[in-house]
């Protein structure tokens, strides 16, 4: 799989930029992406009240976390559920393999869960021998493609129709087209048996309710639905945090997740699934697994500003506002989530080593934060990693160079020679090419606003 | 009404007409103006690159500097700067001792064009300018402070200024502090887009309330031989 | 480490489904002492307010009007009428399909139906139709409830789903149509929101309807109940 790393981030993004196609894809797509957002937001006068309550359900949630998963659980389980706790992905991919192959599961459908593109499940069932078939269009397509999604709910934006055609001809043996419809058709009949054929299904969690015991999964083509009532045994997974209190709450969180998502009242179907089937005859699968995913995420707990990374509804909305992204896309982040609320859960989820460029690829404008549902304050938290990060990990350069910075703010001698100061700063810090590549530098004023003061 | 200018450390030492002009406006408007020479900066720099012990530093140094003033309010020409320090109550969260220094000189600052509109209810400064311009919003100024409204109010009373909206002149132009030169070419990339948009516009001149924006922007237009100006809207309203 | 999780019977586990318990200890530990070291960092954060959970009026009297609107305006066709059997046929004849399946809740006179096919043979057939428990004006979603019918493969594989609502089933607003769900007791194993017929943007944002689930919805709306 074509993956590029975040540790890159630098080299992936200017590639990035070089990319005609992509750019003219990311264009299109983002802005696209947050004009419907902006129009459904509107469509309804009391979008800033909804936010505000779905920050505070998700607030009472993450406050009680132990307490609400446990009182899900028990409630799953008591309607026929089996559920399984993983405390890391190697952890995940174990338990859905070992329930593969004991199973006899040889084909597999799956449809979009960002969390097993998270712990690579896919990798992990195709050692194991089961063949996986990935469903949701975007996902089939990058499946063809052997690349990670670009975005966290539509994997494909980053490819134009032209190469999605090109890629169907390659893999599929399609005569050639760029036609929207006839792709889509295509994928369709593809992968219609497959469903038929399949053993099991897998699927995520877009919210699980902890008074019911019911998971829900949200979608616009069908294939979740497929994927969850065809195959026999069906293994959902989830992250610890998608967890909220009562089935009403779902209210606010239909009403949002939708519209910031792609500009739509509603997505075409809301499956909610409760246990397993009331008798054998009925409709749908003898087994419902429900996988619990923690790998990192209990972590951030431990802070009111990382544990509003967890309110997350994983809309995808902060993308698509954000200029960088805009710029260059969600592969340079080298993440599974790419964009704004990437660069704040991927070193937190995966550790600081390789990921700490993130939090600074970023203006700071703050754009996410006013379009996010849930009011995650993604400048604060980019920020509050900046904190940890820099003291640890900024080059002996930087680290000095703020050190000598702010002995020059802090006396008024020091100061005044601080355009000394900037100069010597220029030559730790290669700050004026970095600059003047692309832009003109005003010359530092031969006489400051202090200077001129004095002369009044 | 007595105002204490914090003139920032980057008009001070590369823009110092914003500084001049601020304080001409707000003569101009009846406010006696006081300029304390100590002060140096917001600290803005640092924070914004997770030095937070060098922040608080240099941030002390601002509290201790402006609490001693008796001036009515504090005043800064650049929406970041006083962004910052209405950010100062969370550097010193839990710190018995600064936290209420902190909350209390936050509480007195304000950005130029918010406290001529909301405090000192002034949208006429008697500024006049001929010519078509734009308005960048400077992403601190508007998504921290909610400043929009105020800039575009003064700015249509400047006699013979066409003002003329850009498309998405809420976006931002890329500068973002040392992002600007830690990741330049995505700094360019998304500034190009700003300046696509000023030259849809078909414009002479975009005003801004952050000397930041305007180094950016002005800075891209000048290497590609364009004729727009940049001003900070200090300049743009002590024009006469 | 391999998990081996058999449950022989709901409560017994075999004894690597003590792996799975240590993970849940683990899990659980963890999130109370992150939550516990988070304490002091809490006392210096202003919480957000609540509000009360407010609800926007419509004034909206004709819910019928408003419901066939929504289902139009999502590109599924709508008909109200108090002569269901009639609309039925209308909509069949135009189809024309070769093979019907249908729910163990619709009768259809004098047109060869199969009743619930198994999830293998659905795949043959070109319109489904069954009825839907409730539906829901302000976005012209129809509720289907497993437990009521046997309708979850019907409405779903068929490329054509032909819905029957009884008027007086349908409310207002999502959270009413939530708040049915549990009105009989425990929710029902599996209940499914439908809003128009499937569609993607996945390709280039533009819109494509009829990926997997049907390409076509029908619901009529019946006046006689």
């Amino acid at each position: 799989m074509n993956h590029l790393s975040s540790e890159t981030f630098r080299e992936n993004a200017k590639a990035a930029l070089a990319d005609t196609h992509l750019r003219g894809a990311l264009k299109n797509a983002t802005s696209l992406f947050g004009e419907r957002r902006k129009a459904a937001a509107a469509s309804l006068p009391n979008w800033e009240e909804l936010r505000t309550q779905a920050r505070a359900i998700k607030d009472e949630v993450l406050w009680h976390l132990d307490q609400y998963l446990e009182e899900f659980v028990s409630s799953a389980e008591a309607r026929g559920a089996q559920v399984h706790w993983a405390r890391d992905a190697a952890e995940a991919n174990s338990i859905i393999r070992t329930l593969a192959t004991e199973r006899k599961a040889h084909i597999v459908v799956k449809s979009k869960s960002m969390t097993t593109e998270e712990t690579h499940l896919n990798d992990a069932l195709e050692a194991a021998g089961v063949q996986v078939v990935e469903t949701d269009l975007g996902e089939y397509i990058i499946q063809l493609a052997h690349e990670p999604p670009s975005h966290i709910i539509a994997p494909a934006i980053h490819k134009t129709r032209g190469q999605i055609g090109a890629l169907f001809t390659a893999e599929l043996g399609m005569p050639p087209t760029d036609d929207v419809d006839q792709l889509t058709s295509t994928a369709r009949a593809t992968l219609r048996d497959r469903f038929a054929a399949a053993d099991l299904g897998i699927s995520g969690v877009n919210f699980a309710i902890a008074e019911t015991g019911t998971i829900v999964i949200v979608e616009n083509e069908g294939n979740i639905r497929l994927t969850t009532s065809v195959p026999r045994i069906h293994i959902a997974v989830m992250g610890i945090e998608k967890v909220i209190p009562r089935l009403a709450d779902l209210d606010v969180f239909l009403k949002l997740l939708p519209r910031s998502g792609t500009g739509q009242r509603l997505t075409t179907y809301q499956s909610f699934i409760t246990g397993t089937k009331r008798s054998a005859t009925d409709e749908g699968p003898d087994e419902l697994h429900i996988v619990l995913l923690d790998n990192g995420r209990s972590r951030m707990l431990a802070h009111p500003v990382t544990r509003q990374s967890l309110a997350c509804i994983r809309c995808g909305a902060c993308l698509n506002a954000c200029p960088v992204y805009q710029q260059v896309g969600g592969h340079a982040y080298g993440s599974v989530y790419p964009g704004p609320i990437g660069a704040v859960i991927t070193p937190q989820l995966m550790g600081i080593e390789k990921t700490a460029q993130l939090p600074f690829a970023s203006s700071l404008c703050g754009a996410c934060r006013e379009v996010c549902p849930v009011k995650i304050d993604i400048p604060r938290l980019l920020l509050h990693l900046r904190g940890e990060i820099s003291p640890r990990k900024g080059s002996m350069a930087e680290r000095l160079a703020f050190k000598l910075w702010a002995l020059a703010m802090t006396s008024a001698a020091l100061y005044k020679l601080s355009a000394t100061a900037g100069r010597l700063l220029q030559r730790v810090v290669p700050v004026s090419r970095a600059w003047t590549n692309g832009r003109d530098l005003r010359p530092i004023e031969s006489r400051s606003f202090h200077d001129l003061w004095s002369d009044e | 009404m007595k105002v204490a200018l914090f003139v920032t450390c980057l008009v001070d030492q590369m823009w110092t007409s914003i500084g001049v002009s601020s304080v001409e406006v707000l003569r101009r408007v009846g406010c006696e103006v006081e300029f304390d020479k100590r002060q140096t900066c917001c600290a803005q720099p640092a924070y914004n690159t997770g030095y937070l012990d060098e922040a608080r530093k240099v941030a002390q140094r601002f509290i201790s500097i402006f609490e001693e003033s008796k001036a009515n309010a504090i005043i800064s020409p650049s929406g970041s700067c006083t962004a910052m320090v209405r950010h100062y109550p969370q550097l010193f969260a839990g710190d018995a001792e600064w936290l209420p220094r902190a909350q209390s000189v936050a509480r007195k600052t304000h950005e130029l064009s918010s406290f001529l509109v909301r405090v000192l209810k002034k949208e006429d400064v008697g500024a006049s300018w001929n010519g078509r311009l734009t308005w960048h919003d400077a992403c601190h100024g508007l998504r921290d402070l909610g400043v929009r409204s105020e800039p575009r109010t003064l700015i249509r009373n400047v006699r013979g200024a066409e003002f003329v909206e850009m498309d998405h002149a809420d976006a931002c132009c890329g500068f973002g502090g040392t992002f600007s030169v830690k990741y330049p070419e995505i700094s360019v990339a998304i500034l190009d887009q700003k300046i696509d948009a000023i030259e849809r516009a078909g414009v002479q001149a975009v005003v801004s309330g952050d000397a930041s924006c305007l180094m950016q922007i002005g800075g891209r237009l000048s290497r590609q031989g364009s004729k727009v100006k940049v001003m900070h809207l200090a300049e743009l309203l002590s024009h006469t | 480490m391999d998990v081996i999780c058999v449950q022989l019977s709901p409560g017994v586990f075999t004894t690597c489904g003590l792996m799975s318990n240590e993970a849940r200890e683990t899990i659980l530990g963890s999130i109370r002492s992150h939550l516990a070291a988070s304490v002091p960092f809490d006392r210096l954060e202003q919480h957000a307010i609540r509000p009360e959970n407010s609800v926007i009026l419509s004034n909206n009297s004709d819910l019928f009007e408003l419901f066939k609107q929504s289902v139009e305006s999502v590109d599924g066709h709508c008909v109200i009428t108090t002569d269901v059997t009639d609309a039925l046929k209308q909509i069949i004849t135009d189809l024309r399909p070769r093979r019907i399946a249908i729910s163990d809740r619709v009768h259809l006179e004098g047109i060869e139906a199969a009743v619930a096919p198994n999830a293998h043979d659905m795949f043959s057939f070109d319109v489904g139709i069954s009825t839907a428990q409730a539906a829901i004006a302000e976005t012209g979603t129809l509720v289907l409830d497993s437990a009521s019918e046997r309708h979850r493969l019907v409405s779903l594989v068929p490329p054509v789903h032909i819905a029957i609502i009884s008027a007086s089933k349908i409310v207002e607003t999502l959270s009413e149509a939530l708040a049915l769900l549990q009105s009989e007791g425990e929710i029902s194993p599996a209940v499914t929101f439908i809003t128009g017929p499937s569609r993607t943007a996945d390709i280039e944002l533009t819109l494509a309807i009829g990926v997997h689930g049907p390409q076509e919805l029908y619901v009529i709306v019946d006046q006689s109940t």
